[in-house]
């Protein structure tokens, strides 16, 4: 699983900024920034269920390929404490990529 | 419709970051969208301007829009162009975000491998007491966080093992698997067009991660080659990754492209490669009178880049600008305005030594995409030969 706890989703580490950095504000590009804000999540949105529907038919595959199918295996699978400790994780990343136009 | 090559397809070597199975989808998401952008948005942009925009304009002035301020006032609440801006932005920023993501979590890692593949030899000549110029230790190039100098730890290669893994996906692995298509159209051209040429002595000025420098190696086995960047993090990765390909008779240089303090009349060949757009408007003549400086006689100096503006309707103009507009590239717009050819002349190059072309890379190559106003595997070049004793050169 892609576990990984990148510097910006760690609030430990420092963001991956160096001091200097002329960046303009982000442009707006309609007369709502409400309107550009809602199509940065939805492109994010977008990438990210790309991600999952690709990560999805692999595993599908993978399963299929040895044989190892389980509908009934996934319905009933219940997350253990150190699983939902990963979860947590891969959640509060996710938000990130997501909800990167909110600041 | 070409489609983009997966990530897993990019060539490999030791500094090349390692991205698991989602962040491979991730980037190969960013391939589709900016496909996307460039092939179906892009399109209805320009059927918005021929369709209503302009016509509304000429309604409105009387007269048809002269340049790309006016194309961009006409076009600024189209919801092509916006729509077309907000999916190419949030790409983009959605690409730096993982390929920080995708770095951050090995960036020991990669630092000990260029240490380790960086501690012998004196091929790698980094100046601690270098400051390198302005317009690139205080600019964010292309929203990458921090720019090409930025440092998090210490020897960090970070900002290019993101710049590498991101570049292929930003482009669809249309540079080939080593994204070198640049240094490829520019061997092509020298081989096509002045076959007897052979340089001994090779200068590349902002060399990068040197991928473009690495093709000149393969074309001219014989001769020395320069590789000159400002930024050390640059060239640790260069230098490093150039081993790992079993490259290692290039010398990566810190130093300033418009004061190399290398000895004049010393190469033959001094080029660029996308590097003028991330210059400044005081420095770009100084790197041409640089160049002028350090070639022999009959040398030649050469610079790939994105299409001049001169001569373009305005529409495309305003197309093109957009990196300039949006993309954290402030020397962008003004570069592709100026009259690179006259600049030349002014630094000494004679009129009928200066010359516009067009390089184009082969193979691997273009699939059908069409042009995506700034990124397929074909630049306009700007160059000139330095006169040998007095008499044109080869050109």
């Amino acid at each position: 699983m892609d576990h990984s706890l990148p510097f910006d989703a760690n609030p430990t580490q420092p963001a991956a900024t160096a001091a200097a950095g002329c960046r303009p504000d982000s442009p707006q590009f309609t007369d709502d920034p409400m309107v550009d804000r809602l199509y940065g999540v939805t492109l994010a949105l977008v990438a990210e269920l790309a991600v999952t529907r690709t990560r999805l038919d692999a595993l599908e595959r993978v399963l299929a390929g040895r044989g190892l199918v389980g509908e009934q295996d996934v319905d009933q699978y219940r997350a253990d404490g150190s699983v939902q400790q990963e979860r947590s994780r891969l959640h509060a990343e996710y938000l990130q990529r997501v909800l990167q136009s909110l600041g | 419709m070409g489609s983009p090559a997966s990530w897993q397809n990019i060539g490999r070597h030791a500094l090349l970051p390692e991205a698991r199975h989602d962040e491979i989808a991730r980037l190969d998401v960013i391939a589709h969208l900016n496909a996307y952008v460039a092939e179906r948005l892009g399109p209805k942009v320009r059927e918005a301007w021929d369709n209503r925009a302009s016509g509304d304009w000429r309604t409105r002035h009387g007269r048809e829009a002269v340049d790309r301020y006016e194309v961009a006032e006409a076009m600024a609440n189209e919801p092509a162009y916006q729509v077309y801006s907000l999916v190419r932005r949030n790409t983009m920023e959605y690409r730096q975000l993982v390929g920080r993501q995708i770095v951050g979590r090995q960036a020991e890692t990669l630092r000990d491998r260029a240490r380790a593949l960086n501690a012998s030899g004196d091929t790698l000549r980094l100046d601690p007491a270098f400051r390198p110029p302005r317009y690139v230790s205080a600019v964010e190039q292309h929203l990458m966080r921090g720019g090409y100098t930025a440092e998090l730890l210490e020897d960090d290669v970070s900002n290019p093992a993101n710049y590498d893994a991101g570049l292929y996906a930003t482009i669809g692995g249309s540079g080939g698997p080593w994204s070198n298509a640049a240094g490829r159209a520019l061997v092509d051209w020298l081989r096509r067009e002045y076959p007897a040429f052979v340089p001994q002595r090779i200068l590349d000025l902002g060399c990068g991660l040197g991928h473009n420098t690495l093709p000149l190696r393969e074309a001219f086995p014989r001769a020395q080659i320069v590789a000159i960047d400002a930024a050390a993090p640059m060239l640790r990765y260069g230098h490093a990754r150039a081993r790992s390909l079993g490259v290692d008779d290039i010398e990566f240089v810190q130093g300033d492209a418009a004061d190399t303090q290398l000895p004049s009349g010393s190469f033959d060949l001094v080029f660029t490669t996308m590097v003028l757009h991330e210059t400044s408007r005081q420095a770009l003549p100084k790197i041409f009178a640089e160049a002028h400086r350090l070639l022999r006689a009959g040398g030649l100096t050469i610079h790939l880049e994105q299409p001049t503006y001169r001569g373009l309707e305005p529409f495309e103009q305003f197309m093109r600008d957009w990196d300039g507009r949006f993309n954290n590239e402030p020397f962008w717009s003004a570069l592709h305005e100026s009259d690179l050819p006259a600049m030349l002349e002014r630094v000494g190059f004679g009129r009928d030594e200066v010359f516009e072309t067009r390089c184009v890379a082969p193979a691997w190559q273009c699939s059908e995409r069409q042009e995506d106003f700034g990124r397929a595997p074909a630049w306009y070049a700007v160059g000139a030969w330095r006169a040998a004793n007095g008499i044109a050169a080869i050109g």
